[in-house]
Order: structure tokens, then C-alpha cells, then sequence
């Protein structure tokens, strides 16, 4: 199971992939089940290169109920950093946000390697 | 301090007018992303975990009040009121957006500030003593020759696409503020017998995956032939630098394959070959650029001051800081004033917009306009009389800028990590911030002494790991964070690389493991020894063995 983020391209602000285009939160992110539906997600998210930048995919598995990314780094980038708790997307608070921080474990991400290969 | 001229604003103010129409054919989707990026890059724009950073140059440390309060603005109308000042002296906004940055880079133009050579491989901002001018050690003031190397490397066609950034340290003191031989080139100033000025230059050095300690390629280098010998070793590595290897491409790498003596050899043939009187500085250029730094208009005053006497005899604040944070200045009756970036829980390096037009507002009125950034990601006041020190101590600390713990244990470097950074494995801020809870007690940290913690989220070792005397290297284990922790680098005149400790340990295990270090050293310590000497004589053994008792 995976989901797609990319920023946005005028403001650089983090986005996850949904019905075609970028939202806000990781909590209304699509889940795309099969890699064809995920190679078409990235395929579109690349085409609309003029509103985001570099978008990839990432795993997320369930945890407590709720889906949420299986990468420490992914969770960091959907909730904010750590040293601020005001600043990026934990700011707007909620229960959805409160899981997200709740979560536990690691693994990879794309979003890293990806741009390890590409440098 | 040097102030730019009609020329280099011109070319500012065009350089931000040309990043506008790169800007606007981005967004236009007239140039695409992969077009696009080499030029955001050149111009200090990088796009990071949340959002995109600005970097933006502070050549060799330098700044007026007038930029720092321009930094200020910059920070709170377009970022969220803080900015992150980083090892290369520079200063990072960490929410930016694409949109903005015209309209900072020309505010920046208006008070001759840029993002030039801050990315890219190219020779970056650089980077000097944060003394210069005001400490009585050094032989020449180190800020004139970064000046020179300044102007002479900017835009240099030759030199503007390297194998891989090139990164100078200029000083001119016995004792290294700068990490000199932690560089790809290190100079340091020094007369010979006879009294003539020149540069040990030393070349090679630099962290990352595979960190050297520089070596000396000429002892003494006359100072007027700078320019045509370091062209010449630019020269070199551009030519023989491996370009096919990103991780192999630096300076270092070469000298290293080579041998210095090979390298030295290949360097002297072509510096032969230079048309060196075409490219050293004519003397009447050297003498226009050192006047910008001529000596200030110092007060004559006693070495000691009765008002600073008295009151630090009665406020053990002012003269614990006093103790800590102050340091000789070369004019009697002046002290150097170490403002710190590294409060309890604070981000180290980071300064609000406040904060920034405090330290600008007492840089005007007690240190002659000018204002410092060290290394350590700390700010400097370098001109202050003794009689105003308690009134800077106390606006100081009003605004939490007077933690008086410089080169103490709490005094950590960090990079901003996986908070900030896409290429972090694991997080340095709060490290830091762990480590500082662990270190509460001002008593303590003095007792500990001179103690250099230095954090990096990844192997690039922006934090500067190598060369700390604790070093802690974040590191991907099976995605998770995890932390190498090296002991006895050491970045200053008596450079090393520290040694690794042991298997790396878990998050929640490495401020406890810095306790455990710092315990152990105070066990075993002689006299008044440093923890990197305590370190030195007694070796990795008993450390290990403390740190990793649990485990067996």
C-alpha cells in the first residue's frame, strides 16, 4: 500500500496525492493499492509539473486503526518538525494529527533514496 | 568592514532580476524542473523537507547591523520570524516559498546581501576567524585576504562548475577559530623569519564520508602570490578532480590518491606556467581592500574597568558570563563578547527576528557596527568596551542571548537534521536539546571545561561530527534512527578525526551515553586536562567500556 507526496511548486509546502491532485494533509491522502494504480498516480503527479515538484511514493501500513506511513521520515514530513511543534502540518492539531505522532517503527522511503540516486 | 560599490550593487540587483525571470518561466512551466533547479541552486534556493530554504551568504562571517536587521525583516515576513545560522557561517530561512524569493533577493541587494556561493560546485562563501580585527593573536587581519578570494572567486568562469564545491578557511592566529584543516583549502597567516607575510597553505582536508585532516602544501607562501597559487591548485583539482564519482570528487580524494608531494609537484608545474603577474592582486587594489579594514577608531582606555570590576564582584551572572563568553581583545579596555545561539532547548544556530535586531542594536551602539557569526553558530560582538559590558550582558539576557557556555559542553553544533533536511537520516536538533537537559547545571559545565559536541543527521557531516571532541553521526538502521558516536576529533589547530566508540546506539540512548563519556572523563581526568587531552593519554577503552557496560 502506498501513497504519494510531492511539494508544491510556488510554495513548496508538502502535499499528498488525492483524486488527481495535491491536499493539505496526510489524513485525506488516496491509497493506492496496486502498482499499476501507483505508477499512474506518479505518472499524473509528474505531468502536472507546473503545480508540484518532485512527487514520489511511499509505503504506509496500518497501525492503531488508521493508515499512516511506515517511514519515520514520511511522518515528520506530514506532521512538521520536532523542535517546533507550532510550524508545518502538526500545527492545525486533531485527532488524525495526534495519531500520526503516535506512531511508531521505520523503515525507507523513496523520498530519500530517490534523491540520494538522483545527486 | 568592506562595503560594496556602484558595480557590485548593479550586479546584484541584476542577478535578482534575472533569478525573477527564472522564476516566472518556472512557474509558467516554460522551463521545467530539472531546467529549472541548477539555477534556484546558484541562487542559494534549495527545496527541503517542508517547504523551500534559502541560504544566504555571510562572507567570512561579516555583518553590518544594517544586514542583520535586514536578515530580521527577511526572516519575519517571509519565513516564521527565526533564522538558522550553520557552520558555514551562512544563514538558512527554512520555510521560504518560491514565489517570495525575488522580492528577498532584492531586499537582501539593497544592503549588499546575496545568496551567491552558497550551493552548487562552485567555491563557496568563505569562511574566516570571527575574531579578526579584535583578537591580539593574529598576524594580519584574516578578513582583507577572504575579501580578496571573495572578489576573485565569484562568478570565476573557470571555477564555476567544478568536480564539487570548494570550501576555504582564512586565519590569521596561532589558535584555529576556523576548523582550517577540516577545508579543502586552510591558510593560515603567518611572517617568516624575516618578517615577510605569507600563508601556510594547506590543502585536502574535509569531512563527509570520507573525512582528511588537510596537509601543508607550502609552508610559507609570500602572501602577494595568493591569487596565481591557489589558481594553480584550483587548477589542478578541476583537471584531475573525479568527476565520474560524486562521492570521490572532492579535493581531498585527489590529494589523497596522489600524495601531497605528487600533488604539490603537478601544482608548482602549472603554477610555473601562470602568468602570475595577471592574477595576483595589484598592490594598489590590495591597499584599496585593506582599507576597508583599517584599524577602528579605539578609545584609550585602561586595561582595566572599575564599573565592570565592581558589578561583576556583585552579580554572579555577569561574572560567570564574564567568565565563559568574553574573551581579550586586542585594545585595552575592549573584550570580545561571544553571544550564544544555544539557550536551554533552544535550536542551535537559531536567532528570531528579535533576537537578530537586539544583537544589531547593540552591535551599533557598543561594537563600532559590527557584528560576528562563528562557526559554532554563534553570533560575536567583537568590539566592546569593558565599561558597557554590563549593560550588554543584561540586554543580553533579557532576550536569552547570554547562556554563558561557549566551547562548554552545552555549546553544541548541530545541523538542522531530519527536522529540516531531505537528505538527513535521523535528527540533530533535538539530540542536542537532550544532551542539554542532561547538563543543566552552569557549575557542572564549567567543572566539565572545554567540551566540543558537534551533531550531524547524515554522513555529509554539515554538524561537523569528525572533528568534535564527542562526535554523533546519525545513520539509517533499517529506517530507524540511530547515532555513531566518535571521540577525539578535533577541528582546531590540533586537528584530528575522532575514533569511533562502538555500535551505534538507539535514540533514547544517546544523551545518557554523552553523560556516561563525560563522567568517565572526570573520573580519569589529570589536572586541568581537557576532554580531548583526558581523551588522548587514557584512548577509546575506558569509554567504550563505561558506554557499553549494559550491553555485555
Amino acid at each position: 500500500m502506498k501513497a504519494l507526496s510531492a511539494n508544491r511548486l510556488i510554495d513548496g509546502d508538502v502535499v499528498f496525492w488525492s483524486n488527481g491532485s495535491g491536499v493539505d494533509q496526510f489524513s485525506k491522502a488516496e491509497l493506492f493499492y496496486d502498482s499499476a494504480a501507483q505508477d499512474a498516480a506518479l505518472e499524473q503527479a509528474k505531468s502536472q509539473f507546473t503545480t508540484v515538484v518532485e512527487p514520489y511514493l511511499f509505503d504506509v501500513a496500518k497501525q492503531g486503526g488508521i493508515f499512516v506511513p511506515v517511514s519515520y521520515r514520511e511522518r515528520l514530513r506530514a506532521l512538521g518538525p520536532t523542535n517546533e511543534p507550532t510550524h508545518g502540518k502538526q500545527a492545525q492539531g486533531g485527532h488524525e494529527i495526534a495519531a500520526l505522532a503516535k506512531a511508531v517503527g521505520g523503515g525507507h522511503t523513496s523520498g530519500r533514496i530517490d534523491l540520494l540516486r538522483k545527486n | 568592514m568592506y562595503l560594496y560599490d556602484e558595480i557590485d550593487r548593479d550586479m546584484l540587483a541584476d542577478r535578482a532580476s534575472e533569478f525573477r525571470g527564472q522564476v516566472a518561466r518556472r512557474l509558467s512551466g516554460e522551463i521545467t524542473e530539472d531546467q529549472f533547479k541548477p539555477l534556484r541552486l546558484m541562487n542559494g534556493l534549495y527545496l527541503q523537507l517542508h517547504a523551500y530554504m534559502l541560504r544566504v551568504s555571510v562572507p567570512y562571517g561579516s555583518l553590518s547591523p544594517v544586514q542583520l536587521r535586514a536578515l530580521a525583516a527577511v526572516s519575519r515576513k517571509y519565513d516564521k520570524g527565526y533564522g538558522h545560522f550553520t557552520t558555514r557561517t551562512n544563514i538558512q530561512f527554512h520555510w521560504i516559498k518560491l514565489k517570495d524569493t525575488p522580492d528577498i533577493l532584492d531586499e537582501l541587494a539593497t544592503v549588499g546581501l546575496h545568496a551567491i556561493q552558497t550551493s552548487g560546485n562552485c567555491i563557496r562563501n568563505i569562511t574566516a576567524d570571527p575574531y579578526a580585527g579584535a583578537t591580539a593573536d593574529e598576524v594580519d587581519d584574516p578578513r582583507v585576504w577572504s575579501e580578496v578570494l571573495r572578489q576573485w572567486s565569484t562568478f570565476h568562469p573557470e571555477f564555476s562548475f567544478l568536480p564539487r564545491k570548494f570550501k576555504f578557511a582564512v586565519t590569521a592566529s596561532p589558535k584555529d577559530r576556523t576548523a582550517a584543516k577540516a577545508h579543502d583549502i586552510g591558510l593560515v597567516l603567518r611572517r617568516n623569519r624575516d618578517g615577510v607575510l605569507g600563508f601556510e597553505v594547506m590543502v585536502g582536508g574535509g569531512m563527509g564520508r570520507t573525512p582528511h585532516i588537510a596537509s601543508t602544501i607550502r609552508e610559507h607562501l609570500p602572501a602577494d602570490h595568493l591569487l596565481s597559487y591557489v589558481e594553480a591548485v584550483l587548477r589542478v583539482y578541476n583537471r584531475h578532480g573525479r568527476r565520474d564519482n560524486m562521492y570521490k570528487a572532492r579535493i581531498k580524494i585527489l590529494v589523497a590518491s596522489l600524495g601531497i608531494d605528487e600533488f604539490r609537484r603537478q601544482v608548482d608545474a602549472v603554477w610555473a606556467l601562470i602568468e602570475q603577474g595577471e592574477i595576483d592582486l595589484p598592490p594598489s587594489e590590495l591597499a584599496r581592500i585593506r582599507a576597508a579594514f583599517a584599524p577602528l577608531n579605539f578609545e584609550s582606555l585602561p586595561a582595566i574597568s572599575p564599573t565592570f570590576e565592581a558589578e561583576r564582584a556583585n552579580n554572579p551572572a555577569l561574572a560567570r558570563f564574564a567568565r565563559n563568553n568574553l574573551r581579550p581583545h586586542k585594545q585595552p579596555g575592549y573584550a570580545i563578547v561571544e553571544v550564544s545561539l544555544k539557550a536551554p532547548g533552544a535550536t542551535p544556530g537559531d536567532a528570531t527576528a528579535e533576537q537578530m535586531e537586539l544583537i544589531a542594536d547593540l552591535g551599533e551602539r557598543y561594537s563600532l557596527g559590527d557584528v560576528r557569526v562563528t562557526h559554532a553558530q554563534n553570533l560575536v560582538l567583537p568590539h566592546v568596551k569593558l565599561d558597557d559590558l554590563p549593560a550588554v550582558h543584561a540586554a543580553l539576557a533579557a532576550a536569552k542571548l547570554a547562556t554563558p557556555n561557549i566551547d562548554l559542553v552545552t555549546d553544541i553544533i548541530a545541523c538542522p537534521g531530519l527536522d529540516y533536511c531531505a537528505l538527513a537520516n535521523a535528527r540533530a536538533i533535538s539530540v542536542a536539546q537532550d544532551i542539554g537537559e542532561k547538563f543543566t547545571s552552569p557549575d557542572k559545565a564549567e567543572l566539565i571545561g572545554e567540551l566540543k559536541i558537534k551533531i550531524s543527521g547524515c554522513i555529509n557531516a554539515c554538524g561537523h561530527h569528525h572533528v568534535g571532541h564527542i562526535g554523533i553521526l546519525g545513520v539509517d538502521k533499517k529506517g530507524e534512527e540511530f547515532y555513531q558516536l566518535t571521540l577525539g576529533g578535533s577541528g582546531a589547530e590540533d586537528a584530528s578525526l575522532g575514533e569511533m566508540l562502538g555500535p551505534a546506539l538507539a535514540y533514547d540512548r544517546v544523551a545518557g551515553a554523552v553523560e556516561t563519556l563525560v563522567d568517565t572523563y572526570l573520573s580519569v581526568r589529570v589536572g586541568d586536562e581537557r576532554f580531548l587531552d583526558t581523551f588522548r593519554r587514557v584512548g577509546v577503552a575506558p569509554f567504550k567500556e563505561a558506554v557499553y557496560a549494559d550491553a555485555h
